[in-house]
């Protein structure tokens, strides 16, 4: 399950309770973090937490944060600034050197786009959104907070009440999602100074297994906590069922309609996984023509992935260059896999590797920070 | 205004808090009376919210980052706390000390105890401006130096020293540099980054904030070790212990906040009635203005009258609230040791005014002090012949 996913549930069962809840986001990092901006915690009234927005060192503050704001019923922005290794409030000292900004706001389950409806919105579009949440590095300021959602249409959820602010957002967002970067703006007009947290969300990694042996349900279950969709399909009923699929989606299909009922986007990787040879073959040669899909695994040795290109040379097709870059045979990372759990962490660390555009090795053989730190900057934008 | 209205001019000695001031603090007193150190609930909690963002309105008055500001009661225990913390963390390094004849008496009178126990301290002289001479610095530094401590504006005569230069000396060395910036801060722009001082010692009450409370700021590049001088519940960091005064520090934040956004204003007219003041009284014989002529605090003015029965000034000035000497040692009739370190005699130093000016302060006082101090002097001088 998806971190926002979790914290819309957690907010669902809340408000069924009756109890208040309050958001906190992180919206801005200079310096280094374990979580980057977008890293969220819902906090009940009775402390009770979900989601994280630390690697732990700054939830036991940011929860009495969180009680405040409820209890002030007002949102607040907080600075947490982790390079001061004497403070007592973060206490541990992690090593890490960075200027956390957080914000906090309650929610009002009355209010129509509430903070929470936004991110619900977000989480169910089947496109990448833009979350805009405002803010402002003067405390004493008003904190607008989580108030506008814009998709690739150009639809907007919710509102910015200044008309001014609210156009230059707008467009600035359709920009961040059109290159599907986070944004960090400081929209200054003769009145005041506003920051924005312009944050674009896509729908979860889709992973499809085609084939649903006994490998594929173990590769199902490693993926479940990565908060992807999962696709299950393989023509065999005895297989493809909810009883050895329970939190995937399972199609009983022959290869030939496959497609039909899987909606692809630019996020979807295919791990052919049938162990029948001609199965796998007629999956590839419709993914072959499927331009958004970025991964394309196929398990078994080298020697099956050159008869598959051979038959697809028969039957006249050869691959371009575009076509060849996304097949991944044999599916994995060499990691020494043997049984099927150590062959699942090899692929799903081959697609994780592939769907963030990763250069994939060892942290340590890289030079610089873990994070990519582009584009943190507050750019000035002048109203 | 009447002729006995009071007129106050002493505004390096304190100053009024100002009423946004009080009206920021009055709810920390009933409502919201917290313990900021209370982590169990929201009393506690609202509390150290507002601690919290005064610590940030006092770091962006002075270009710190909050986490490098440290509450203390005031400049004399920030000081403190920097000197002598800064020397018991460093015994093993050293134990010469460096500062200045004209610093204020918190640094004087700290330098003077730890003499007693076995510290070794060089005062630099001034020249006649009360300017020092970096020179002999740089002389007086040893490879048993452990600290430099020299203010930042005289809080007698207004001179600045130049603190960039000093810092530069002091990096060179290695060597933690304090300054007591509690007569610039507010007053003056103050920027630590540009200064670049490793520590900064600074009072609310100089900058229309509530007395009782300052800070010391520590800088977090090459911080400086410090041990605490006070031992206690672990407030701020555990250097200063001590249940945080709450309503006053909500105060010295709101003051800094008025004064980052008043500062420059404020100076511009002050300095003008300052000016006025000064071209006014040069009409009198024999009068000096004490303090270098460029670097020096722009609305202050101090003022030395020669051939006069000092003992008798003030009563005579009875209208005008201005100080002889420094506030903090006009309680003891001695000549004031700033100016007998710029070269006054005893008689001439007993024969100067400080006149400070300050946010309230209206041209219209401005005049009426020109014209009282025209009028008595002549006639102080005519009762010594």
């Amino acid at each position: 399950m998806r971190e926002i996913e979790a914290i819309i549930s957690s907010y669902d069962e809340a408000r069924n309770e009756g109890h208040k809840c309050v958001l906190a986001t992180v919206v801005h990092v200079e310096g280094s973090s374990y979580r980057a901006a977008g890293a969220r915690m819902l906090v009940d009234e009775y402390g009770f937490m979900t989601g994280a927005i630390s690697g732990g060192c700054l939830e036991g503050d940011a929860l009495r944060k969180a009680l405040l704001a409820l209890d002030q019923n007002r949102s607040k922005l907080i600075t947490y600034d982790t390079s001061d290794e004497d403070d007592a409030v973060i206490g541990v000292q992690l090593g890490c050197n960075g200027i956390i900004q957080v914000l906090f706001e309650p929610i009002d389950p009355e209010k129509q786009n509430n903070p929470i409806e936004l991110l619900r919105k977000a989480e169910h579009a089947d496109q990448p959104v833009a979350l805009v949440s405002l803010f402002n590095l003067d405390k004493t300021k008003h904190q607008a907070g989580i108030v506008l959602l814009v998709d690739e249409q150009s639809n907007i959820t919710g509102q910015i009440d200044d008309q001014a602010l609210c156009e230059k957002i707008t467009s600035v967002a359709r920009n961040s999602l059109k290159k599907r970067i986070n944004h960090f703006g400081e929209y200054r007009s003769t009145k005041d100074t506003q920051h924005a947290f312009v944050e674009v969300i896509s729908p979860p990694p889709r992973l499809v297994l085609v084939g649903a042996g006994n490998d594929a349900q173990v590769l199902s279950r490693m993926a479940e906590p990565l908060g992807w969709d999962i696709i299950v399909a393989d023509g065999r009923p005895t297989h493809a069922n909810k009883k050895r699929f329970n939190s995937c989606q399972v199609i009983v299909t022959n290869p030939g309609e496959l497609l039909d009922n899987i909606e692809i986007h630019e996020q979807t990787a295919f791990v052919l996984m049938t162990h029948n040879y001609n199965y796998d073959l007629d999956v590839l040669k419709l993914l072959l023509n499927e331009e958004q899909v970025p991964y394309i695994g196929i398990l078994g040795p080298n020697k099956k992935y050159q008869r598959m290109l051979d038959d697809l040379e028969e039957d006249g097709i050869t691959l371009s260059e575009e076509q060849y870059s996304k097949i991944y045979a044999p599916v994995g990372l060499q990691l020494g896999a043997e049984n099927p759990a150590e062959i699942g962490l090899s692929i799903l660390s081959e697609i994780q590797g592939v769907l963030t555009d990763s250069d994939i090795r060892s942290l340590r053989e890289l030079e610089g920070s873990i994070h990519n730190k582009e584009n943190r900057k507050f750019r000035e934008i002048s109203l | 205004m009447s002729n006995d209205t009071k007129i106050y001019l002493d505004y390096n000695a304190t100053t009024p808090v100002d009423p946004k001031v009080v009206d920021a603090m009055l709810p920390y007193f009933t409502d919201k009376f917290g313990n900021a150190s209370s982590h169990n609930h929201t009393f506690g909690w609202e509390a150290e919210e507002a601690v919290e963002l005064a610590r940030e309105q006092v770091a962006d008055l002075i270009g710190a980052t909050a986490n490098e500001i440290y509450f203390t009661s005031g400049a004399t225990e920030a000081v403190n706390l920097a000197i002598r913390g800064l020397c018991e963390a460093n015994r093993d390094k050293g134990n010469h000390i460096i500062t200045c004849v004209s610093e204020h008496k918190a640094v004087l009178d700290t330098c003077e105890s730890l003499e007693q126990d076995g510290y070794r301290v060089t005062y630099l002289q001034v020249d006649a401006s009360g300017s020092i001479n970096l020179r002999e610095l740089e002389e007086a530094i040893t490879d048993k130096t452990i600290l430099v401590s020299l203010m930042h504006a005289n809080n007698e005569i207004g001179t600045i020293h130049p603190l960039k230069e000093i810092s530069q000396i002091t990096k060179s060395k290695n060597i933690p540099f304090l300054s007591d910036a509690t007569q610039s801060v507010g007053k003056i722009p103050v920027d630590v980054q540009e200064l670049d001082v490793d520590m900064i010692a600074f009072s609310s009450h100089k900058l229309y904030g509530p007395k009782g409370v300052g800070a010391l700021y520590i800088s977090k590049d090459d911080k400086p070790e410090i041990s605490p001088i006070l031992t206690g519940g672990g407030q701020e960091k555990g250097l200063r212990p001590g249940t945080l005064n709450v309503p006053a520090i909500v105060g010295f934040g709101k003051a800094c906040e008025i004064c980052a956004d008043q500062m420059e204003s404020d100076s511009k007219r002050l300095r003008l009635l300052r000016d006025k003041l000064e071209s006014e009284l040069a009409e009198i014989d024999g009068v000096l203005f004490n303090g270098a002529s460029e670097n020096r605090l722009p609305y202050m003015t101090s003022i030395s009258f020669e051939n006069i029965d000092g003992s008798n000034l003030l009563r005579r000035l009875k209208n005008l609230a201005v100080s002889q000497g420094s506030a903090c040692t006009s309680a003891t009739q001695k000549p004031s040791h700033v100016l007998k370190a710029i070269g006054h005699s005893d008689e001439l130093a007993f024969s100067t005014i400080r006149v400070g000016l300050g946010r309230f302060t209206t041209e219209d006082e401005i005049e009426h002090a020109i014209c009282d101090i025209k009028e008595i002097i002549p006639q102080l001088r005519l009762l010594t012949q």
